[in-house]
């Protein structure tokens, strides 16, 4: 399967899950922020993406992809706001960020935020190859670079 | 799509209610696991009663009360009878008193059961039906949720829990295709109101039933039945009372 049909895929199940219009649900729409996501509405996305491509996401997962395996106390400072580690890390998985924008000012709970349609893409292919890995089946999807 | 061919779990289906309730729903074709505490033989005999009549079932023991055993009895239906489709929480318990008399934890056990085994059990089960995007969960209210009953106040405030939470876990399942209703039933003669319903006390009752007698399990069960199949397709967050019209009723009801 390749990137483009898990972009369809992914957005069937944003558009049912929001029940928004299609045209709002652009690779570069945040899901919580431009397309009003709630927690629930996440849990309806994950679920359906499940549904559809047999991958599972937990709702807790989406925040610790994005984190990175970084501890707490090394992604924010003692304000919260987001450290250089922290940053390097969230270039990563939401390539789209302007640091030099953010730095010094982005909380730790805003992170998700930023979240885009397309960043859920790159995850959904990221828990496929590993999950293609983990069952020792061949790669069925590329890992994004 | 037909109920025939799903899989049910029915809590406390040993004995009364629940116990008609799995022989309702295996009538439809509905493989059932019996749940129970401690009566044993009356969940065998349950279950070789629906397979005499051609049925699936298999008991599975489990206190509600207990979220560790509820989540091991929630994977033995999955292993052994191969899915979940229905839940039916029905096991309930009541020990009734005057509030002035009281035992001070007597709210808590009742609630452990009554309350603490809906949440559990849905919660749970939940997840299994959520990740199909379909199901029924039906939990076995009381009309004593939503009226009141001298010497019922922790049971009353048990089922009154119930029929809140049956509301609110409508709303977050039913964009996953499950849905969550409640039957609240009045009078019933079972183990559980014998001492109420029985002798003169059940003479008193039924003159202030408008349909004038006590209900039967298999009228319990046809309730539950309907919400739990796809002619309630549309229903969610429903409390619906069979009770032969008792909470229908205002005072006396006449003059
Ligand atoms: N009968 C009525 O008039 C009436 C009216 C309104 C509502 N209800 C409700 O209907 C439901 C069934 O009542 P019923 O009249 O059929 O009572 P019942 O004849 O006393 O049966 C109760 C059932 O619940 C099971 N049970 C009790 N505690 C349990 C636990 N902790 N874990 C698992 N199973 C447990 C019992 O199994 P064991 O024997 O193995 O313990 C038994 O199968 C209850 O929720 C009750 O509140 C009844």
């Amino acid at each position: 399967m390749d990137r483009h049909e898990i972009t369809e895929i992914v957005t069937t199940a944003v558009v049912d899950g929001l029940g928004a219009e299609p045209d709002e649900v652009t690779p570069d729409a945040t899901l919580l922020d431009d397309l009003s996501a709630e927690s629930i509405d996440l849990l309806d996305i994950l679920f359906r993406l499940e549904r559809a491509l047999k991958v599972k996401i937990q709702a807790a997962q989406l925040a610790e992809y994005v984190q990175g395996g970084i501890p707490d106390e090394e992604f924010g400072d003692a304000d919260e706001i987001i450290t250089e580690k922290g940053l390097a890390q969230l270039l990563r998985v939401m390539p789209q960020i302007d640091p030099d924008e953010l730095r010094g000012t982005l909380k730790a709970r805003r992170v998700m935020s930023l979240f885009t349609v397309d960043n859920l893409v790159d995850l959904v292919i990221h828990r496929m190859a590993v999950d293609a890995m983990e069952a020792g089946t061949p790669e069925r999807a590329e890992v994004p670079a | 799509m037909t109920i025939s061919g799903q899989v049910a779990l029915v809590t406390g289906g040993s004995r009364g209610i629940g116990a008609a309730v799995c022989r309702r729903l295996a009538r439809d074709g509905v493989a059932v696991a019996v749940n129970y505490r401690s009566s044993e033989g009356a969940a065998k005999s349950v279950v070789r009663d629906i397979e005499e009549h051609g049925g699936r079932a298999i008991t599975v023991a489990g206190d509600v009360a207990d979220a560790g055993e509820v989540g091991a009895m929630t994977e033995q239906v999955i292993r052994e009878l191969g899915g979940l489709d229905i839940l039916v929480n029905n096991a309930g318990v009541s020990q009734d008193a005057l509030l002035y008399d009281m035992a001070m934890d007597a709210w808590l056990d009742v609630m452990r059961v009554n309350f603490g085994g809906v949440f559990h059990c849905t919660r749970a089960v939940l997840p299994h039906l959520m990740a199909k995007g379909a199901g029924a969960i039906v939990n076995v209210s009381s009309v004593m949720g939503e009226r009141g009953w001298i010497g019922e106040s922790n049971y009353a405030a048990s089922k009154g829990a119930v029929n809140a939470f049956t509301r609110c876990a409508a709303l977050e399942a039913a964009r996953f295709g499950v849905r969550v209703n409640a039957v609240l039933p009045g009078f019933v003669p079972t183990d559980l109101v014998s001492a109420l319903v029985e002798g003169d006390g059940g003479k008193s009752i039924r003159k202030q039933i408008p349909a004038r007698r006590l209900g039967t399990t298999e009228e319990i069960a046809d309730a539950v039945r309907f919400l739990a199949g796809p002619e309630s397709s549309y229903m969610t967050g429903s409390l619906l009372t069979v009770d032969g019209g008792a909470a229908a009723v205002l005072g006396a009801g006449r003059p």
